[in-house]
């Protein structure tokens, strides 16, 4: 009798019945609703004659290339978001110092400067993630402390300098391979950041969602102390999130130091919350344990959608970042609301 | 404090005793080892300058502390004192200081309430609200000046910018005297008022607060209210004091306000914490700066300390939580019967209770 009064799972609840149509159809679009809206704005505005050239292969890959970056950080970053500890705010400094010692260890061949400049990278993730997954300090004060001291000792060391590759004693070719890291072309189409945020995005996407570690990250995230109950490794769990976000950082940060060929500590300045900007209106939630990778990468395709209708229609870059700014609490507004209407509030 | 009542040893009493008066300890290990060991610290001249220095981080401080106290971020303070200090001086020539300065606090006080109106009522995090109020306003200072820094040269605004700057008594300008004022204001709202109190209450347990019948939406709001104004007014009166406001003059100002909020002890978890010691913070932060310069280390040794000062202090507050939480729920003295046998727990248990006993 008493099974026959169970519900079924997969019977949405009354909240669900009672929630508005477009709290659904946000919902289940999500970010890639807003790049099919962006899309249709900018095809209209294209055919009313303000735009030129955007419907165009050309523009769509443009806009893919100056996004690549971005996505690769925000993937990383989202696992930290995705574990319920918002943000690493040491990822400028990471991406700064990942491409400094590349570039300063380069005349030792191109493979071991690289190898060298991501174990840096991820040597500060692994204090990170001691610390944060360990100790439990807060994410965003612990993480600003260790940009602090990142930052002091690339600048104690290298003070103001800019690190270039030295042209006189290094290998010529070793130069050219490191430059390639931003240029390089596969068939004269995919540029290597481009593929390589396919390859983090995947890889990303399938840790989250078909295997252990994912499932126990979505624990952990959404409630930890659950998740600790039922045997999770919590610490474990959220260290290797902040692992994750160092190596795309230090990932990020040679295709940067590539792009600008000179290693530089102001390389990375404001990717850490361009990247949390494209993880949460991808719609990771603050909260933890919501969102996927796909949504990320989604996220940091329409900012460079927005980049790049603002930019042919012709307004001011300060102006951008006031329409920028609107459309972001926007976005994210609109899912809480959207969540909160199904019943999914969580934060 | 919860530690020293469970801490009988009298080290764990020192020790609580250090933890919870750390800052004040701090602040004058800093002056005691600057005004002995650094050239040119201990002399009025230099000690008004640190004054004048902290002037504004120390009233940006006040409001962010409230709003820390309250468990939520706000991360636009830096740009609300650029755009404080922006719209005070670009409007000094048409309408005069007597009515610029009111409309640019007040602007920033709206800044606030957007903020506060997004994270209380619309329910989004402080943390998106803030990031994305701060793009906006960086917009809105380079839309205003169009990327040039607003300088004054007229005599008035000089005048006011020696007024500001000149000594009233020894060590204390008016727009030191200002500071003062508002973190004593602040400090004893917060302490000695119930609105103030009411604060505390909310940051430490919203549902708490308001099933005790606190409305709660109304505080957060207050909270970013007074956080926009109190940023505007440091804001703009520093760029009157220097008869300038440049595009970055507030940048710096996020980092070095939330790392002395948190060095001062106010907690992020909210509901902990004082406008008083993120004050004297500010000022040990600011001193140790001064005394870094002084002794001919760079600006790269600045930031290193910073740093490894935040990490000390954020690292020691998680590992005495981790320990205590460690320890939430042990019961040693049970461990010590089960391995000491049966036998002897049933004397230990006689024991235990004769002892209680015989206190009582």
């Amino acid at each position: 009798m008493a099974t026959a009064e169970m519900k079924p799972i997969d019977v949405p609840d009354a909240r669900y019945l009672r929630s508005s149509r477009f709290s659904r159809i946000v919902n289940v679009a999500g970010i890639y609703g807003i790049a099919v809206l962006f899309i249709i704005a900018g095809a209209v505005l294209q055919g009313l004659g303000v735009i030129n050239n955007f419907m165009t292969t050309r523009n769509f890959l443009n806009i893919i290339d100056a996004v690549a970056l971005l996505g690769i950080v925000a993937a990383g970053m989202a696992f930290v978001t995705y574990s319920g500890h918002y943000a690493d705010l040491s990822v400028p400094t990471t991406m700064a110092l990942t491409g400094i010692v590349t570039v300063e260890l380069l005349h030792y061949g191109f493979v071991p400067a690289v190898l060298a400049g991501l174990a840096v990278g991820l040597l500060i993730g692994a204090v990170n993630a001691v610390v944060v997954g360990r100790f439990r300090a807060n994410p965003i004060i612990w993480t600003l402390a260790m940009s602090y001291v990142t930052m002091g000792v690339i600048r104690l060391v290298w003070v103001n300098r800019q690190i270039y590759p030295d042209v006189q004693t290094d290998n010529l070719r070793t130069i050219a391979l490191f430059d390639g890291i931003f240029r390089l072309r596969l068939f004269n189409v995919v540029s290597l950041p481009v593929l390589l945020m396919i390859l983090i995005m995947l890889a990303g996407h399938f840790l989250m969602t078909r295997t252990v570690y994912g499932a126990q990250l979505k624990l952990t995230g959404s409630a930890r102390r659950t998740a600790t109950f039922s045997g999770v490794n919590a610490e474990r769990v959220v260290g290797i999130a902040f692992l994750l976000a160092a190596f795309t950082a230090a990932v990020g940060g040679l295709i940067i130091t590539s792009l600008s060929r000179v290693g530089a500590w102001y390389n990375g300045t404001g990717y850490e919350f361009r990247a949390v900007t494209a993880v949460v209106i991808g719609g990771v939630t603050l909260a933890g344990g919501r969102g996927t990778i796909i949504g990320v990468i989604g996220g940091a395709f329409v900012i460079g959608l927005m980049n790049n209708i603002m930019t042919l229609i012709g307004i001011g870059t300060f102006s951008q970042d006031m329409i920028r700014g609107a459309i972001f609490i926007l976005v994210v507004g609109i899912n809480a609301k959207s969540l909160r209407s199904l019943g999914r509030d969580d934060a | 404090m919860r530690r020293s009542e469970r801490d009988t040893t009298s080290s764990g009493r020192t020790l609580a005793w250090v933890e919870r008066y750390r800052i004040f300890l701090l602040f004058a290990v800093i002056f005691v080892f600057m005004s002995v060991f650094a050239p040119r610290f201990f002399n009025v001249f230099n000690l008004t300058s640190i004054l004048r220095m902290v002037a504004m981080n120390a009233t940006v401080a006040i409001g962010f502390t409230i709003v820390l106290i309250c468990a939520q971020l706000d991360l636009s303070i830096g740009t609300v004192i650029t755009f404080a200090g922006v719209v005070g001086l670009s409007l000094k020539e048409p309408l005069g200081y007597a009515l610029s300065v009111p409309i640019a606090i007040a602007a920033g006080a709206m800044v606030g309430l957007f903020n506060g109106v997004l994270v209380a009522k619309a329910k989004i995090s402080s943390f998106i609200v803030t990031l994305g109020t701060l793009t906006i306003l960086q917009g809105a200072i380079y839309t205003i000046t169009g990327g040039n820094t607003i300088s004054l040269s007229t005599p008035d605004a000089f005048a006011v910018s020696d007024f500001l700057a000149g000594p009233l008594i020894p060590l204390i300008t008016p727009r030191i005297l200002l500071m003062l004022g508002l973190v004593a204001a602040f400090e004893l709202f917060l302490r000695r008022t119930r609105t103030g109190r009411n604060f505390y209450l909310v940051g430490g347990n919203r549902n708490t607060a308001w099933l005790a019948g606190i409305n709660t939406d109304r505080y957060l709001i207050a909270a970013f209210v007074l956080s926009g104004t109190l940023a505007a007014i440091g804001g703009v009166f520093f760029a009157m004091e220097s008869s300038a406001a440049t595009l970055r003059m507030g940048d710096q100002s996020l980092m070095y306000v939330i790392s002395a909020t948190i060095i001062g002890g106010t907690a992020m978890t909210g509901g902990k914490g004082g406008v008083f010691r993120s004050f004297v913070a500010v000022l040990a932060l600011e001193m140790l700066y001064t005394g870094v310069i002084l002794f001919g280390l760079g600006n790269e040794v600045k930031i290193f300390i910073a740093g490894l000062i935040l990490a000390a202090v954020v690292l020691y507050e998680a590992y005495a939580y981790y320990r205590h939480q460690r320890e939430i729920g042990k019961r040693p003295e049970l461990i010590r019967e089960l391995a000491a046998g049966t036998t002897r727990a049933h004397a230990a248990v006689d024991a235990a209770s004769d002892g209680a006993g015989g206190k009582a």
